[in-house]
């Protein structure tokens, strides 16, 4: 056998196992996304109605548009929290900071756990009876003792929010040292001697020269706090209602719960189209030349 | 413009000791070198001056001012990296511009301070650049000019020019030597390359392992050595070291090979001391003593000789028409007038065993 088609050959199973996971259920959805596509519904599967389900979700479904901005307003909160408390704890951590990098170690921690577990392990920590936070919050702040945090619809977000920075602070700190560790300490110190105070040397000098990093950081976080899902899936299921019940959420609850795989498919395209932009702003700052 | 005073100053890491115990005066105006081999504590004293590293113990003075607790940036220094420290996202306009920006300087008056600083260090045509389009002798040169855009009381220089190759090195220490005499502002300047240090300073501190060595001017430090590391220290070639013994007016090598009269008491373990110039190599047998050449180097200026002799290598510094082949037989004089005598066991000059001192004035 020749090497040309010797190495195609040892590709091949990875190649089919992308295709079968990734690339198959990618064309299936999008095709799926202009039919009936009812679970419940024998053939309609393959019974074609053009841009109807994209129509549909525009124009007559007020929970979409509910999940559309649930899903906004999760993402700046999240992405805009998670990336100031993880610079500040960067800004600490790194190596000839103020902390020691044993706490770094302890710092991955929260990253290690799947997002699921997160979220059954706060849903247990706001338990109105035996929720340690709960708890907590009742005796540190008396009027907050009565509080079912995750019956009200604005605290249950707010508790999906701190769920969530809690479990991305690790990785986005532990990039942001990285970035922190490779700008160059003399001109830290020049400016230092220049004249510049604390905060003036954080302005100029470290946040200019970090800029690549924190962009690619906070990209990467839009992404992924557009996808949330399983999290939110453990800890408020959506609810209350339909309060912090994100797009993929609704798709799921569409396709998975309802059976209008459809309509689902279509959902979740339309949610490609915001993915794509920051996709192609990540690889950008990532692979540039520079 | 200020004088500097360091008291008593120690930087301790744990057990390590960095600065041990130091006390320097520096002249206002006064260009003092900190010379010594990496990690003798030079740059550390430097880089407490600037309050970037803070002093175990002792007390830093600039002016009249008790500078130990002041930030970097209230101890009105400028300085000039080894690595230059110029900001990578910024204009060479904004390097050298920050200083007077980043101390509220009004807006009009930072332009042409700007522009004359770039004249200075011939640097007007590349304002606009940003640092990595500039070469390394440039970027030493924003690196100055920013250190000497406002007019700090004390300017301080960390090995500036041991990042450019050795023909740069030598105009822009030209320049530094121009610049210095022209601003007339106390600098302290850190290097490990001996000439850097004999060509700049008014004075020089020679250090090792956090101790000053000596402190004196170029032609003291060259001409009166106190000790063993500052006379292997100075001068290139360094200083040839002889172990032997004197008796009977005679230095003797370690091995039983008289080398030189010398007119000082018996002593069984001294080491001598005779600079590359003080050696003269004649024909085999014309000289004091004999000796076998273990290598000619001819420099073009000048010749190098290695030659060895009672089992020890010494270095003869010959014109440079002398021509000699390796392994010849030479004779060699060593000129009795410029002899140096030092402890082997301290590394202290011996001055007053009854040693005649040619050099003591």
């Amino acid at each position: 056998m020749r090497d040309r088609t010797l190495k195609y050959l040892l590709v091949a199973p990875a190649v089919l196992v992308v295709f079968a996971t990734t690339i198959w259920p990618l064309i299936e959805s999008l095709r799926l996304s202009f039919t009936v596509g009812r679970l419940n519904k024998p053939g309609s599967l393959d019974q074609y109605i053009g841009w109807e389900n994209y129509t549909w979700a525009f124009l007559y479904e007020p929970a979409f548009w509910n999940s559309v901005t649930v899903t906004a307003i999760y993402t700046v909160l999240t992405v805009v929290l998670t990336t100031l408390f993880a610079l500040a704890l960067a800004l600490l951590l790194v190596p000839g900071g103020r902390f020691r990098s044993g706490v770094q170690t302890l710092l991955i921690l929260p990253f290690a756990m799947s997002p699921a577990l997160i979220g059954v392990s706060f849903r247990f920590m706001f338990n109105p009876e035996f929720g340690l936070f709960d708890a907590l919050f009742g005796v540190m702040i008396p009027p907050l003792a009565d509080v079912s945090w995750l019956a009200d619809p604005v605290l249950a977000f707010a508790v999906c929010v701190m769920a969530d920075v809690w479990g991305w602070i690790p990785f986005l700190t532990l990039v942001l040292i990285g970035g922190l560790a490779s700008i160059p300490r003399e001109t830290l110190e020049a400016a230092q001697v220049d004249g510049a105070s604390g905060w003036r040397v954080f302005r100029d000098i470290t946040l200019p020269q970090l800029a690549p990093v924190l962009a690619v950081v906070i990209i990467l976080k839009t992404i992924f706090s557009l996808k949330t899902f399983d999290q939110i899936f453990m800890l408020t299921n959506g609810g209350p209602g339909t309060a912090t019940q994100t797009l993929s959420h609704y798709i799921y609850f569409n396709g998975m719960k309802y059976g209008q795989i459809g309509y689902a498919s279509s959902v979740a395209w339309l949610m490609v189209i915001p993915m794509i932009f920051l996709t192609y702003a990540y690889a950008r700052y990532v692979f540039r030349k520079n | 413009m200020a004088s500097v005073s360091l008291r008593n100053l120690t930087k301790r890491w744990g057990s390590f000791v960095g600065v041990d115990n130091q006390s320097i005066d520096i002249a206002d105006r006064e260009f003092l070198v900190l010379l010594g081999p990496s990690g003798c504590g030079k740059t550390t004293t430097m880089r407490m001056i600037a309050g970037l590293e803070e002093p175990t113990d002792g007390e830093i003075w600039i002016g009249d001012q008790l500078v130990n607790d002041a930030l970097p940036k209230d101890r009105d220094v400028a300085m000039v990296f080894q690595n230059y420290g110029l900001y990578p996202h910024m204009t060479v306009y904004d390097n050298i511009a920050y200083p007077l920006k980043v101390r509220d300087t009004p807006k009009e008056n930072i332009a042409p301070r700007v522009q004359r600083a770039a004249e200075q260090v011939e640097l007007s045509g590349f304002l606009d650049r940003k640092p990595k389009e500039l070469s390394g002798g440039q970027r030493q040169r924003v690196a100055l000019a920013r250190a000497i855009v406002r007019t700090p009381q004390l300017f301080l220089m960390d090995e500036p020019l041991s990042n450019l190759d050795a023909k740069l090195r030598v105009s822009m220490r030209a320049e530094l030597k121009h610049l210095s005499r022209e601003l007339k502002i106390t600098t302290v300047y850190v290097t490990h390359d001996q000439i850097e240090a004999m060509t700049l300073a008014d004075r020089v501190a020679v250090m090792k392992d956090g101790v000053i060595q000596q402190l004196g001017t170029p032609d003291e430090i060259y001409d009166d050595p106190q000790n063993l590391f500052v006379a292997g220290f100075i001068g290139s070639p360094a200083m040839n070291l002889v172990n032997g013994s004197i008796a009977n007016g005679v230095f003797s090598s370690a091995d039983g090979t008289p080398m030189v009269n010398i007119d000082a008491d018996d002593c069984s373990s001294v080491t001598l001391g005779v600079r590359a110039d003080d050696v003269t190599a004649i024909d085999k047998g014309q000289g004091f003593t004999d000796a076998v050449v273990y290598a000619y180097e001819n420099t073009g200026e000048n010749t190098l000789l290695t030659v060895l002799c009672g089992g020890q290598r010494i270095i003869v510094r010959g014109d440079r028409h002398l021509r000699k082949e390796q392994d010849e037989v030479i004779g060699i004089t060593l000129n009795a007038a410029n002899l140096y005598l030092f402890d082997p066991e301290s590394g202290l000059r011996l001055r007053d065993t009854g040693v005649r001192d040619n050099r003591s004035r």
